[in-house]
């Protein structure tokens, strides 16, 4: 008993920390101005609303948003589709090569980013596509761990069903799009949803390839404008950061479930 | 089991079909992963500006630069201190955060995932700039609360001593819930009996840690080890960039950012493709190393 007490207060304890900066953040983000500084909490009243309409006046919120998801829903769609195709051949299908393709499907995780952040870039620039949507989407769709983890759904499928839908006439495309992907509905929303909030976070590539105002992200947006005109201006910032963060983590929040569950089984077996 | 042969694989259509579902997927493996790794390995023998229209054939001139360099020799030894501490931010804590979670019963399991994953799902971009809040010299709340105690506030990201440590807190703090979260998937994963064993105390207690948990929580263990380790760097990049850009006086650099900033800051795309090359064989080894390990601890079967 006493055990599960001193359990439950360091975790408490821990959760608390952990989520300082969230109170912060927020706090800040309806304080005046002048407050700012007044206590180290992190709420300071009267509370106000000029923060976010500040940010809302000074910079084009909307703009941002659309082309933050863009880019996101570029990118977790076509991750999944090309994850869908590759692991419907790895899971059901010998081939030549396979163990060697497989590897390389799984170490492109492995590859540090900052390694062929250049040669892309300069592949971008060669091609005309540096400040578009393709530019930023189609570098971000190495969909290795993504067909991992849908493999690892494949395989415990029951392969009856499969035969039968096969001795039935169907095609593999049919099989995989007809009968797979709808029985996997849960394990591909979960993982869609993953792969949105990692791309709606994503900042060192967007900020590298969409430099022009106008095809910013949000993240990218929320930095120029902190390093600039927002500069020491706390509640703008922290408004501007709370309406950037605020669509991942309610996503978050509705499929946390969902979220959680994959990742613990990715992190596991990979 | 149902693992049934789907159907013969002699069909020789079906090899096809494989390689035209594969197809999409290799191809932007390739272009965007692959190709690039092979073209810096051939960049870091180059000299080039990235302006001038030829790259200059130099041999290991590049390498040598770097081995030379005292701020190189500076960049791994901070990468080190960032992966030190990451061992206790991305190993130590989450793990013993994922023990106590299974001492707790009902929906606080849950809760407490909930909660302490929630700064993964932030951005970390935008997370670095609170966190540039809270570590504000003299007006920010820690330099009150500190100054509040009667202790010295210090600069904490100016000061080349406690800037390395604020910034890997902040990477440490944004990715401790993603861990945590491995951790426990891996806990769970063993059989409860053992783990009701491992509350066994007194004379048997150790032989039953060595012969028995060892074993079974030895990968484990070495996995989480791992990835926390691995991880790292990349996980200070974007703190490194939004709170100190690498200073003061690249004390907080690490061999990651190094490479950017030669690339993209300096334009030196020879030296910063041969960093990058010997960040990938020092990862790399590290990850086979582990691996290899994780392969000969696992009773197979």
């Amino acid at each position: 008993m006493g055990k599960r007490v001193l359990a439950h207060g360091l975790l408490g304890l821990s959760a608390l920390i952990m989520l300082l900066p969230f109170l912060y953040q927020l706090g800040l983000s309806v304080t005046l101005a002048e407050r700012i500084f007044s206590s180290p909490l992190p709420l300071t009243l009267p509370l106000t609303l000029e923060n976010y309409q500040v940010v809302l006046k000074k910079l084009p919120m909307a703009r941002y948003v659309a082309n933050t998801l863009a880019f996101a829903l570029g990118v977790t769609l076509g991750q999944l589709l090309l994850a869908l195709l590759a692991a419907y051949a790895f899971a059901f299908r010998t081939f030549f090569l396979k163990e060697v393709l497989f590897a390389l499907f799984v170490g492109s995780n492995l590859v540090p980013f900052v390694v062929t952040y250049l040669p892309n870039y300069l592949l971008l620039a060669r091609l005309g596509l540096l400040d578009t949507f393709p530019g930023l989407i189609l570098p971000m769709l190495t969909a290795g761990y993504a067909t991992f983890l849908l493999r690892q759904h494949f395989l415990a499928f029951p392969r009856e069903v499969l035969e039968a839908a096969h001795v039935d006439g169907a095609s593999s495309w049919q099989v995989l799009f007809r009968v797979l992907a709808p029985a996997n509905l849960p394990a591909l929303v979960a993982l869609g949803i993953t792969l949105f909030i990692s791309a709606w976070n994503q900042f060192v590539w967007p900020g590298l390839v969409a430099n022009r105002p106008e095809m910013h992200v949000l993240t990218v947006a929320v930095a120029r404008f902190a390093g600039g005109e927002g500069s020491n201006a706390w509640g703008p910032m922290m408004a501007a950061s709370v309406l950037a963060t605020l669509p991942a983590f309610l996503l978050y929040l509705a499929f946390r479930r969902w979220v959680l569950e994959t990742l613990m089984e990715g992190g596991v077996r990979g | 089991m149902t693992g049934q042969a789907l159907a013969p694989a002699s069909r020789p259509k079906e090899g096809w079909e494989a390689f035209l579902f594969l197809a999409p997927g290799l191809f932007f493996l390739l272009v965007f992963v692959y190709l690039p790794l092979l073209a810096n390995l051939a960049l870091s023998f180059m000299d080039w500006n990235l302006i001038r229209s030829e790259a200059r054939f130099v041999g290991l001139e590049n390498y040598r630069i770097l081995f030379q360099d005292p701020a190189f020799v500076q960049t791994v030894r901070q990468s080190l201190a960032y992966m030190g501490l990451a061992l206790v931010g991305n190993f130590l804590f989450p793990l013993g955060l994922a023990l106590l979670t299974l001492q707790v019963k009902g929906r606080w399991p849950e809760m407490y995932q909930s909660l302490l994953f929630a700064p993964t799902v932030a951005a970390v971009s935008v997370a670095s700039l609170v966190w540039l809040y809270l570590y504000l010299p003299a007006a920010g709340p820690l330099a009150q609360v500190l100054r509040a105690v009667g202790l010295e506030a210090p600069p904490l990201l100016a000061d080349p001593q406690t800037a390395l440590p604020a910034v890997a807190l902040v990477a440490n703090w944004k990715f401790l819930g993603f861990h945590y979260l491995i951790a426990l998937a891996g806990l769970k994963a063993i059989p409860r009996e053992v783990m009701e064993a491992a509350r066994v105390d007194g004379a048997e207690g150790l032989p039953l840690l060595r012969r028995v948990l060892l074993p079974l929580l030895g990968p484990l263990l070495l996995f989480l080890l791992l990835s926390a380790l691995a991880s790292s760097l990349e996980y200070a990049f974007v703190p490194v960039e939004v709170m100190t850009q690498g200073g003061p006086f690249g004390h907080t650099s690490h061999l990651m950012y190094a490479v950017y900033q030669e690339a993209f800051r300096f334009f030196r795309a020879g030296v910063a493709a041969a960093e990058a090359v010997l960040l990938t064989l020092g990862l790399g080894v590290l990850i086979l190393g582990q691996l290899w390990l994780l392969e000969k601890r696992v009773p197979h079967g």
